[in-house]
């Protein structure tokens, strides 16, 4: 690991589709430590970005940096992603799916598990076919966080669990995140329920950044939450 | 390679209802050919001739298919996000599922022939008084065994081939595919003809020595000119190493 470089650099990142221009350029550089939130509407370029960061998606233009390294096949290893998407094996068990995940990270903590799966309600001999949309989405945080991986991305982690327990789910993010070793970016466009988890935000709107900062500095700047700023910039 | 047991684990219990129940479907149909319905005028022999050819003739065609759906249902079920996101290289996926078509291949195929020797014991025993031995008949059936395997894995990596580059593309994926799977075949064809001056020098497989034929008949001699085939098989293995490379480096997600 670098101490020098930044957690995660983008420089001049660009990605098309026949249709869309889903990213026209982003700069970016995430200092180590921090949570960083990736806000935006649906359509912004939140996933294609975060893709793009993990390798599911080749930008066509522009360099990104782990840890001050390029893209690659290690640098994979470097990063807990949690996809908006169900990527889970829905053959497998709970048991299973966490068995076959740490077969491929050497930062696996198997001790973090037995608590995260308390803490999220599973239990490990339940069937992901069995699950509902909500423990699905819990389960797919227990794999990232069950790792001690430098770079966290986590695209719409909240999507399906119910509001009631977002709110203790956000406090398990916190209380499992070490700011040491770790820095993460939440990508979502409920803000409201997870503005209390972020350092510092990125608005993203049609694949541009139209606003970046910490969060205390905007709030103090725009004398109002990143939530009433949220709507405001995308009203 | 620690990563690499997980996915052919993976492989394998994602198969087992598939290969379950078409073993059922393999045992149950020389049930119903040998007892239920048998085939009017044919010997036993001749009917466990009917009994097997089918499930000999179906399992190739099988996996093929399989070949075509364990990369399918990866997509189709959003899965291919986890492969594509595991710090491994390509080559260990695209493998595992080839390792995961062996072992079914070979379950199928023992299923077949386990099946045929308790339902048709009687036929069998007699046809292997027609052989040599039993070990010549093991032999040779083993020999056969891996060169059926040898050719199906060829048509494995024309198969993963044509469908990681059918994903490459926005548009007319499946056509893009059919068309890779027709260009590959063509091209390690010409490989094999354009290399085979390169080995010339090998002499030809003796295939009746191999196949220890001068216990079945005195003065069976079978060659095999090995030459061509060498050219045509490194071109199937620089494809298995392209296919790897490309699903590493070059596929994409879309939503």
């Amino acid at each position: 690991m670098n101490g020098t470089s930044p957690a995660l650099m983008l420089r001049n990142v660009k990605k098309s589709y026949p249709r869309a221009e889903a990213l026209k350029g982003i700069e970016l550089a995430l200092p180590k430590g921090e949570i960083w939130g990736l806000l935006g509407p649906n359509g912004s370029g939140k996933s294609t970005l975060l893709k793009c960061i993990v390798g599911l998606v080749k930008p066509d233009a522009g360099e990104i940096e782990i840890d001050g390294n390029p893209r690659s096949r290690c640098t994979k290893g470097q990063i807990a992603f949690v996809p908006e998407m169900d990527t889970l094996y829905r053959w497998m068990t709970v048991g299973q799916t966490l068995a076959f995940t740490s077969a491929f990270y050497q930062d696996w903590d198997q001790r973090r598990v037995a608590g995260l799966l308390e803490f999220m309600g599973l239990d490990a001999g339940q069937k992901i076919r069995s699950l509902s949309k909500g423990m699905r989405a819990r389960l797919k945080l227990v794999l990232a966080l069950a790792r001690k991986a430098p770079l966290l991305l986590l695209d719409e982690p909240f999507s399906g669990i119910d509001p009631a327990s977002r709110e203790r789910i956000v406090e398990g993010i916190v209380r499992e995140f070490k700011s040491d070793e770790q820095t993460m970016v939440i990508s979502t466009h409920a803000v409201g329920d997870t503005e209390q988890l972020f350092d510092a935000v990125v608005f993203l709107d049609e694949g541009t950044i139209s606003l970046q900062g910490y969060a205390e500095d905007l709030r103090r700047e725009y004398g109002k939450s990143i939530n009433d700023l949220f709507k405001e910039v995308f009203a | 390679m620690a990563s690499f047991f997980p996915l052919v684990r993976k492989d394998l219990e994602a198969s087992r209802w598939p290969v379950g129940i078409l073993s059922a479907l393999i045992v149950g149909y020389m049930l119903l050919i040998r007892f239920r319905f048998p085939p009017i005028g044919l010997s036993e022999t001749e009917s466990l001739a009917v009994a097997l050819s089918l499930p000999l003739i179906f399992l190739p065609l099988w996996m093929i298919w399989q070949s075509f759906q364990a990369l399918r249902t990866e997509w189709r079920e959003d899965t291919v996000y986890t492969l594509l996101t595991l710090p491994i290289p390509g080559w260990q996926v695209i493998s595992s599922k080839l390792v995961g078509l062996w072992v079914e291949y070979s379950l199928l195929l023992g299923v077949s022939l386990v099946g045929a020797l308790v339902i048709y014991g009687d036929a069998v025993q007699s046809g292997l008084r027609v052989l040599p031995s039993l070990a010549w008949a093991v032999r040779n059936g083993f020999l056969l065994y891996l060169f059926s395997l040898a050719v199906l894995s060829a048509m494995v990596v024309f198969v993963q081939l044509a469908y990681v580059i059918g994903k490459m593309v926005g548009r007319l994926q499946g056509l893009v595919a059919i068309w890779t799977l027709f260009l590959s075949g063509w091209l390690v064809d010409r490989l094999g003809l354009l290399l085979e001056p390169l080995f010339r020098w090998m002499p030809p497989l003796p295939l009746h020595k191999l196949f220890r034929l001068d216990e079945l008949k005195q003065g069976i001699v079978a060659e095999w000119n090995v030459a061509p085939a060498l050219g045509t098989w490194l071109g199937i293995l620089a494809l298995f190493i392209l296919t790897g490379y490309l699903f590493e480096h070059y596929v994409e997600v879309n939503d």
